[in-house]
């Protein structure tokens, strides 16, 4: 069981003139342990910079950001973390499963589980017969995929996704959105997802947490109503739903303008 | 073919189709068996161009100043079968690998530790410099000074005369990495040396592999030097005979020989080195259609 947990985040970012720019105004929220919590804001209002205060690599200037599990109340190892980036970002000179295991070896998984764990992985996103074979010789869709893999390969306690289809075409987006939800939810994968698209957020999210332009507050939180595999982007209940949030981002530009 | 083509994707750049289906098998055996029949008979045509023009020259200028080529040869296939080309090449070859392995050992970590740390970048960007603009007799003369006719001189002077080419190489082709891969390995926490193994090396493996050309080439060029110098064995050693007598066909039949041990090393051992360590990238084909 782990989540992150966000209380009243403050972060400033130095200008090149010395003053201080507000990044994040105080941020609060809770993701939900095994479920999808997609992080929605626009462009440029500070999602990066949370995601690397979260993942470790910069700190808040007040306030607290820390992911809560079993592990760390007994403080025995820091959390582990798996990373899915916009671009893939795979050594293309290491074959797919070669890939994975740079991700294993890094976290210091013993490697009689790599082979166990390289086929498990690859197979939930569908490249097992592909994991010979060098990244550069597959399509972005697959190379996303084999991003994924990695994320989750090393079998994290947060699952951290920075806009990872924002690059994909519709189609393959839309089809690795389905199986990322179907992935996600079989592994009871506590997941963040950065986003600034809203019919993502709404149907990826198991929770949605709308950010403001910068600096970064909390607008609105929502639970999404529909469980993770009755959400249909054509259903009437769920248009209803990502209007909703539609409406709230909408809200958000107007009052920016 | 047209499977093939969809694969051919640039790192970084948007792709028309990107469907899950796009896996490319590698290209037919028969196919890629002929594309190098094709190849290996345009390097022959430029070696048979160079030896139609040299017999063009050798029609116009007495023998003594330009041999015919085949009477070169032979000379050089008599030097070959005289059983003293083989210690006279060893020594020579000897010392062009020893001075280059020397210099790589130090310009790769160097090169990498200036193109990552700002500091180690200003303090050795001037003697690097500096440097490339020393003419290898100049580094071969005080060698020989410093150390006498000894095979350390040859060594030195050698390996101090390309370092600077190889370090400049290394550390142009760090500064070039790909930082976001950088990123990548530290999310996931990886090492120092995994990350210089296996994240910044490959990245440099094109500027390493050129670096090695100019390297050994420079090399010999140095060596030879060295050995004229006074040594008593090399291939330097057997020009300086040559011209000693005039012969200009011995000098020629020696240079010769030294040619097609280098051509061997280029083509067959660094060759395979650049096929294995870029398997795994799609050969560019800009000029397609």
């Amino acid at each position: 069981m782990a989540y992150i947990h966000v209380d009243r985040a403050v972060k400033f970012f130095p200008r090149e003139d010395g003053t201080e720019m507000l990044v994040l105004d105080g941020v609060s929220f809770d993701t939900k342990a095994y479920d999808i919590t997609c992080l929605l804001g626009p462009s440029g209002c500070g999602k990066s910079t949370l995601l690397n205060v979260i993942s470790g690599l910069d700190r808040v200037d007040r306030g607290q950001v820390e992911i809560i599990s079993n592990h760390q109340k007994s403080g025995a190892r820091p959390p582990k973390l798996g990373y899915v980036f916009q671009d893939p970002r795979l050594l293309n000179w290491k074959r797919v499963e070669d890939n994975l295991i740079f991700a294993l070896k890094g976290m210091k998984v013993p490697s009689s589980e790599w082979p166990e764990r390289v086929h498990k992985y690859l197979d939930l996103v569908g490249l097992l017969e592909f994991r010979k074979q060098y990244p550069l010789y597959l399509s972005g869709g697959m190379r996303q995929r084999i991003g994924l893999a990695r994320g989750l390969v090393v079998q994290p306690e947060v699952l951290l996704m920075d806009e990872p289809y924002s690059k994909l075409d519709q189609l393959t987006a839309r089809k690795l959105r389905e199986d990322t939800l179907s992935i996600c939810a079989l592994l009871k994968q506590t997941t963040l997802l950065v986003t600034h698209d809203v019919e993502e957020a709404a149907y990826m999210g198991d929770r949605i947490v709308v950010l403001s332009a910068r600096p970064a507050r909390v607008v609105n939180i929502f639970d999404n109503p529909f469980p993770g595999t009755e959400r249909s982007l054509d259903d009437l209940h769920f248009i209803e739903f990502k209007k909703k949030v539609l409406q709230t981002v909408l809200n958000l530009i107007k009052e920016e303008v | 073919m047209a499977k093939q083509e969809k694969a051919l994707v640039v790192p970084g750049e948007a792709e028309p189709f990107s469907q899950d289906d796009v896996l490319v098998p590698p290209r037919p055996k028969a196919a890629r068996g002929k594309k190098a029949v094709w190849n290996n008979s345009l390097r022959i045509a430029s070696v048979v161009a160079i030896f139609f023009i040299w017999w063009i020259l050798s029609l116009i200028f007495p023998p003594t100043l330009i041999p015919k080529p085949w009477e070169t040869l032979a000379e050089a296939g008599a030097i070959i079968s005289s059983g003293n080309f083989f210690v006279e090449m060893g020594s020579t070859l000897r010392r062009v690998l020893v001075g280059f392995g020397l210099a790589m050992a130090v310009s790769i970590p160097l090169g990498i530790l200036m193109g990552t740390l700002r500091n180690m970048e200003s303090f050795f960007e001037p003697p690097v410099i500096l440097g490339l603009t020393m003419p290898g007799l100049i580094w071969a003369v005080l060698m020989i000074m410093f150390f006498g006719l000894t095979e350390t001189s040859a060594y030195a002077a050698v390996a101090i005369t390309i370092f600077p080419m190889l370090t400049i190489s290394i550390w142009q082709g760090t500064k070039s990495i790909d930082k976001d891969l950088i990123d990548m390995s530290n999310v996931f926490q990886a090492t120092p040396l995994m990350k210089i193994v296996e994240v910044i090396l490959p990245q440099l493996i094109s500027h390493i592999l050129a670096a090695i050309r100019y390297g050994l080439g420079l090399a010999w060029k140095v060596v030879v030097v060295v050995e004229m110098f006074g040594f008593s064995d090399g291939v330097g050693y057997q020009v300086v005979r040559g011209f000693n007598v005039f012969s200009m066909k011995t000098v020629l039949a020696w240079a010769l020989t030294f040619l097609i041990v280098m051509i061997l090393i280029e083509f067959g051992l660094i060759g395979w080195f650049e096929r294995t360590v870029t398997r795994w990238r799609p050969r560019v084909e800009a000029w397609r259609r």
